[in-house]
C-alpha cells in the first residue's frame, strides 16, 4: 500500500471507527450507512488535518468514495 | 485542538464508562462544535463517557422547551447566535433588511429572549447549564457604516446583556465570558460564511474549538485551588524588609510597586471568598510583624493564617501550613519571586503548583493575577466560604488546647459543642459541594452531578442529613453530610463525607448515634469502597469494627454502642418534620 493510500485509510479509521479495516478500500456513500453529509464534512476536515491543505466544499459532493478521494489526493499532492 | 485530535479523544473512552449525557441547544448545524465540545468535556470528565445530543436545526428555543423532567441530561449547553433571536439575522435567510424590517428586528428578539429565559427557569432542579451569548458579528444590515455602532445594534446588544444579567443569577447557569472568548478567538476569525451557506455551521474550525473549550469549562469547571502560600519580600511587597526596614517596603503607584499592591488586593479578595492565604518567608519575625502592623497594607493581617517566618527551609514552612489547613499539596499554589525557592518547595511537596512572581514584567504580572483568579475563583460565595479561615484558626486553637490538656475527656466536655442535624438540606448547594470535594472522610469517593444527586435523593426512602457544628472556638459551618435509603429497620448509606476541619470532635460518632435513633435501624449497611485518600474514615471504622473494612459492610447498633465513646455535644435537629412530609 502506498503512503497516500495508507494515510487516507487512517483518516477513514478516525471518521468511521466502526468500519472494518477490509471494508475501507471499497467504502463509498452507498456502502457506509454513517457516511452522511455531516460525516463527509468531518472527513474533509480530517483530510485537511492530515495532508495540510484546504479542500473546497464545492468538491465534496463528487468525493463520495474511497477511490475518488484517493485520486483527488494524488492530484492535489502532485500539484503541491 | 484539531478535528482529528477531537475525534480520537472521544473514541478513546472505555465503552463501559458511566455516561455523561449533554444536550447541545443551538439553532445552527452543530457539526464541529459538537465534536469539539465532546472532546473538551471528555478531557474534563475522564471517568465518564460524554455523549452529546443536539436539538432541531433552527429551533433553539424548541429544544429547550422539549427538555422534560423525565429524561434530564447531565448537562445542557446553549450556543446562542443572532439568528436564534430573529431569523432575519441569519445569512441563510431571505428575510428583508429594509428599514422597516430593521426596526422590527430590534424589537422581536426581546420576546424570544423572554421565551428562552422561561424555558430555562422551567427546568427545575435540573442539569448544570453553560450558555454562550451571540459570538458572531451581526450582518451588515444597519444604516450606519461598520465603524459606527448603530442605535439598532446597540439596542440588540442591550437586550442580550439584560437577558444575560438576569439569567446569570440562577445558580445552575454559567454564562461564558465574552471578553475571555475574544482573547482566544478574535472576532475577525469566527465567521465562515461559505461553511454557513453550504453546511449550516457558521463557525470557522478555530472558533468552534475555542467556543467549545470555554463552554466545556463552564459546564465542567475544574475544582478551585483551596489555598495560596505567598512569600513576602519582592512578592507581597517590593523590597527586602530586613534590609530597608518594615516601613520602607512598598506596594504603591508612586514607588512603581503597584503590581505588589494589586497582588495584595487580589489575595484579599480571594480570602474574602474563602481561599486560604498563608505566608512562608525567610525573614526576621520581628520585622515582619512590624510590616504587618502597617495601616496601608491592602491585605488585612487577619486574612492570613498561618504566617511562617524564620530562616529555615520554605518547604518546612509549606508543610506546616498544609498541616494547619489540613489539605493536600495539589490544592495549593505557592508564589515566590525566587526560582530556587520554588524548586525547593516543588521537590518537597509533589503536586503543589509553584508560580513565579514576576517583579518587573507587568505583562507577566497581569497574567499571574488572572491565573490566580482563574485557579481559585468560585462561582458563588457561600456562608461556609466566609467561615473557613476563622474555623481553621479556631481549629488550631482547638488542637493546641486539646494537646495541652491533661484530660482530653474534660476538654471535650468543656468546649460547649453543638451538633446540628438538618434533615431537609437536599437543595443546599453546600451539601453537594462537600460531597464532591471531600477526600479523607469519604465513604467511597463517589462524585455526583446535580441530576445524579437529585435522582439519589428522590429515590424511595431516601435520607439526607447535613451536619453543622460549633463550639466555644466558633462555628465550623456545614461540615458533613450523610445520604442513603431507609427501608423499615434497614438503613443503607451510599454517601458519607465530613470535612477534615471537623476531625477529633466525635461528630462522626454523634452522626451514627443520630442515624440509629432517628431511623430505628438495628443495622446500617455502608456502601464503602477504599480509596487512596479515605484512610481517616477507614481508621474510624476500625475503632468500631476491630479492623479496617475492605468493602461494603454492616454495622449493628450493639457494635456501635459497645465502642462509642462519651459524647458531650448538645444536639439540635432541624426540619425533620419537613423532610418526612
Amino acid at each position: 500500500m502506498d503512503e497516500t493510500r495508507q494515510r487516507l485509510t487512517n483518516c477513514f479509521q478516525v471518521v468511521f471507527p466502526d468500519l472494518p479495516q477490509e471494508a475501507i478500500a471499497t467504502a463509498s456513500t452507498a456502502t457506509v450507512a454513517t457516511w452522511d453529509s455531516v460525516a463527509a464534512i468531518t472527513l474533509m476536515n480530517v483530510l485537511e488535518d492530515e495532508f495540510g491543505f484546504e479542500m473546497d466544499l464545492d468538491d465534496l459532493a463528487d468525493l463520495d468514495s474511497f477511490e475518488k478521494l484517493y485520486s483527488y489526493l494524488q492530484k492535489r499532492l502532485q500539484v503541491a | 485542538m484539531t478535528i482529528t485530535e477531537a475525534l480520537r479523544i472521544t473514541q478513546s473512552v472505555p465503552r463501559d464508562a458511566r455516561p455523561f449525557a449533554v444536550t447541545l441547544a443551538c439553532g445552527f448545524t452543530p457539526l464541529h462544535l459538537q465534536t469539539f465540545l465532546a472532546a473538551h468535556l471528555q478531557q474534563a470528565l475522564t471517568d465518564r463517557k460524554v455523549t452529546i445530543t443536539s436539538g432541531l436545526y433552527g429551533n433553539l428555543v424548541g429544544t429547550l422547551e422539549n427538555i422534560s423532567g423525565a429524561a434530564l441530561p447531565d448537562g445542557l449547553v446553549i450556543a446562542l447566535e443572532w439568528p436564534d433571536l430573529d431569523p432575519r439575522l441569519d445569512y441563510r435567510s431571505a428575510g428583508s433588511w429594509s428599514a422597516s424590517a430593521v426596526n422590527d428586528i430590534v424589537v422581536s428578539p426581546r420576546s424570544m429572549l423572554d421565551r428562552i429565559a422561561a424555558a430555562l427557569l422551567r427546568i427545575q432542579a435540573g442539569p448544570r447549564i453553560a450558555l454562550s451569548l451571540p459570538t458572531l458579528p451581526l450582518p451588515p444590515l444597519f444604516h450606519t457604516p461598520g465603524w459606527q455602532a448603530s442605535q439598532h445594534e446597540l439596542a440588540l446588544e442591550a437586550s442580550v446583556m439584560h437577558f444575560a444579567a438576569d439569567i446569570a443569577q440562577e445558580r445552575r447557569i454559567a454564562v461564558i465570558n465574552s471578553q475571555r472568548l475574544a482573547e482566544q478567538s478574535p472576532a475577525a476569525g469566527r465567521l465562515d460564511l461559505k461553511s454557513d451557506l453550504y453546511t449550516g455551521l457558521p463557525f470557522t474550525i478555530e472558533h468552534a474549538d475555542r467556543l467549545a473549550s470555554q463552554l466545556a469549562q463552564a459546564l465542567a469547571p475544574p475544582a478551585p485551588k483551596k489555598g495560596i502560600i505567598s512569600d513576602l519580600d519582592d512578592t507581597l511587597w517590593s523590597g527586602i524588609a530586613g534590609e530597608v526596614g518594615p516601613d520602607a517596603v512598598t506596594w504603591d503607584l508612586e514607588s512603581h510597586a503597584q503590581l505588589h499592591g494589586l497582588y495584595q488586593k487580589l489575595l484579599g479578595s480571594l480570602a474574602d471568598s474563602g481561599t486560604l492565604i498563608g505566608v512562608a518567608s525567610k525573614n526576621d519575625p520581628v520585622v515582619v510583624n512590624k510590616a504587618f502592623e502597617r495601616k496601608d497594607l491592602l491585605l488585612r493581617p487577619e486574612q492570613v493564617f498561618p504566617i511562617e517566618v524564620h530562616w529555615n527551609a520554605k518547604s518546612g514552612s509549606v508543610g506546616r501550613i498544609l498541616e494547619a489547613w489540613n489539605i493536600a499539596a495539589d490544592s495549593v499554589i505557592f508564589v515566590d519571586d525566587s526560582p530556587m525557592e520554588l524548586a525547593e518547595v516543588a521537590a518537597a511537596h509533589p503536586g503543589i503548583e509553584c508560580v513565579l512572581f514576576p517583579k518587573n514584567d507587568y505583562h507577566a504580572g497581569l497574567a499571574m493575577l488572572r491565573h490566580l483568579r482563574d485557579s481559585c475563583g468560585k462561582e458563588r460565595v457561600s456562608r461556609d466560604d466566609a467561615l473557613r479561615l476563622d474555623s481553621i484558626r479556631q481549629g488550631a486553637a482547638f488542637r493546641e488546647q486539646a494537646s495541652g490538656s491533661a484530660a482530653p475527656e474534660s476538654f471535650l466536655e468543656q468546649i460547649s459543642a453543638v451538633v446540628t442535624f438538618d434533615f431537609a438540606a437536599a437543595s443546599e448547594p453546600r451539601v453537594l459541594e462537600l460531597v464532591n470535594k471531600t477526600n479523607q472522610f469519604n465513604l467511597n469517593g463517589g462524585r455526583y452531578t446535580q441530576p445524579d444527586w437529585q435522582k439519589l435523593l428522590s429515590s424511595p426512602g431516601a435520607v439526607l442529613v447535613a451536619v453543622s457544628y460549633e463550639d466555644k472556638f466558633g462555628p465550623l459551618g456545614t461540615i458533613a453530610a450523610v445520604a442513603g435509603q431507609a427501608d423499615g429497620k434497614r438503613l443503607t448509606i451510599d454517601t458519607w463525607v465530613m470535612s477534615c476541619r471537623a476531625f477529633a470532635r466525635r461528630i462522626e460518632h454523634q452522626t451514627l448515634k443520630m442515624l440509629f435513633a432517628t431511623t430505628g435501624a438495628e443495622e446500617i449497611e455502608f456502601r464503602f469502597t477504599p480509596t487512596a485518600k479515605n484512610g481517616p474514615l477507614r481508621d474510624f471504622f476500625a475503632t468500631l469494627l476491630g479492623e479496617e473494612p475492605q468493602s461494603e459492610f454492616r454495622l449493628t447498633r450493639s457494635q456501635f454502642e459497645a465502642k462509642c465513646p462519651a459524647l458531650y455535644h448538645e444536639v439540635r435537629q432541624m426540619r425533620r418534620a419537613e423532610a418526612h412530609g
